[in-house]
């Protein structure tokens, strides 16, 4: 493999890296080829001993994901980040992805019964109020007394869980991005011993 | 030297480097992998991850050769680093070559 077609290669496995970090990577090798071709090396020499793209790819490309993950809140953001992660290795697909599914299953689960709840809430106010103006067969099982702060309580709750629930997934992306950097740290220490 | 013992001590091995002198990206891997054979690629990862963690600074600097080049130097936080990782590894060493030679004597 010559300069060119090692620089290529590079260039190909980490096109989903930001374009500035992208530049910044391969400046890097750039340099080096231009210094080993001063001291009288060969292209292909210095190819060979600077090793695999492939390995060197995997090592940038999920540092940097992970890093716009923290800088950029985005779903896609944190998803890109964690599909680096678990493209680390089949030991990441069990302790990345696993998680991952769990908190995202629970954050959905508390969205769905704030939305529920809010939407019940609503219901019940309007079925009592505007029900009987249009004659409506609504049938609500308490008198208005009742029915009317119940509906104000049970909106309020529903608005309130829908909150927290933002907060709470807000929260859970915080630990994602602490996770996956620890978890970074763990594979490319693991992957340099290998 | 077990090649699973050179790359655990890769890190180690950058920051004691840049706390000689600084260097220029090439200089260092080539006076790394004089002593302990690696895939040379693999210390710019590296150097990217002391930098972003703040235990290295990089600027630019004209050479006689050519254009210029990127220069790595540790900071204050890296010098730190280096000493502790260095305390860790000579202990770790007395305490393996200790055992080592304690069960010598046993056999």
């Amino acid at each position: 493999m010559n300069k060119k077609e090692f620089l290529r290669r590079l260039s190909e496995l980490i096109k989903d890296v930001p374009e500035e970090e992208k530049k910044d990577i391969l400046f890097d090798y750039e340099e080096h080829f231009r210094i080993g071709l001063e001291k009288g090396r060969k292209e292909e020499e210095i190819a060979a001993s600077l090793g695999d793209p492939k390995v060197i790819a995997k090592q940038s490309r999920a540092s940097c994901i992970l890093k716009e993950a923290e800088k950029t809140t985005s779903v896609n953001n944190i998803m890109r980040a964690i599909f680096a992660a678990v493209g680390l290795g089949f030991f990441n697909l069990v302790i990345v992805l696993g998680p991952a599914i769990g908190l995202i299953g629970i954050l959905v689960a508390l969205f769905a019964s704030a939305f529920a709840i809010t939407v019940s809430g609503v219901a019940v106010l309007f079925g009592t109020l505007i029900g009987p103006v249009f004659a409506w067969n609504v049938y609500i099982p308490f008198a208005a007394v009742v029915s009317i702060p119940l509906g104000i309580g049970l909106t309020t709750l529903g608005l309130l869980a829908l909150i927290g629930t933002f907060y709470l997934a807000k929260f859970f992306y915080k630990l994602c991005i602490s996770y996956l950097k620890i978890n970074l740290q763990i594979i490319t220490n693991r992957r340099n011993r290998e | 030297m077990n090649i699973q013992f050179k790359k655990g001590v890769l890190e180690l091995c950058v920051l004691s480097m840049l706390e000689r002198q600084v260097c220029y990206g090439y200089e260092l891997v080539n006076k790394i992998s004089k002593s302990i054979s690696i895939s040379e690629g693999t210390i710019y990862p590296l150097l990217r991850r002391l930098k972003s963690e703040e235990l290295v600074t990089t600027y630019l600097q004209e050479s006689q050769e050519g254009p210029p080049r990127k220069y790595y130097k540790l900071t204050e936080l890296g010098r730190k680093k280096e000493e502790e990782l260095k305390k860790e590894w000579f202990t770790f060493v007395k305490d393996v070559n200790n055992f080592l030679k304690g069960s010598e004597k046993n056999e």
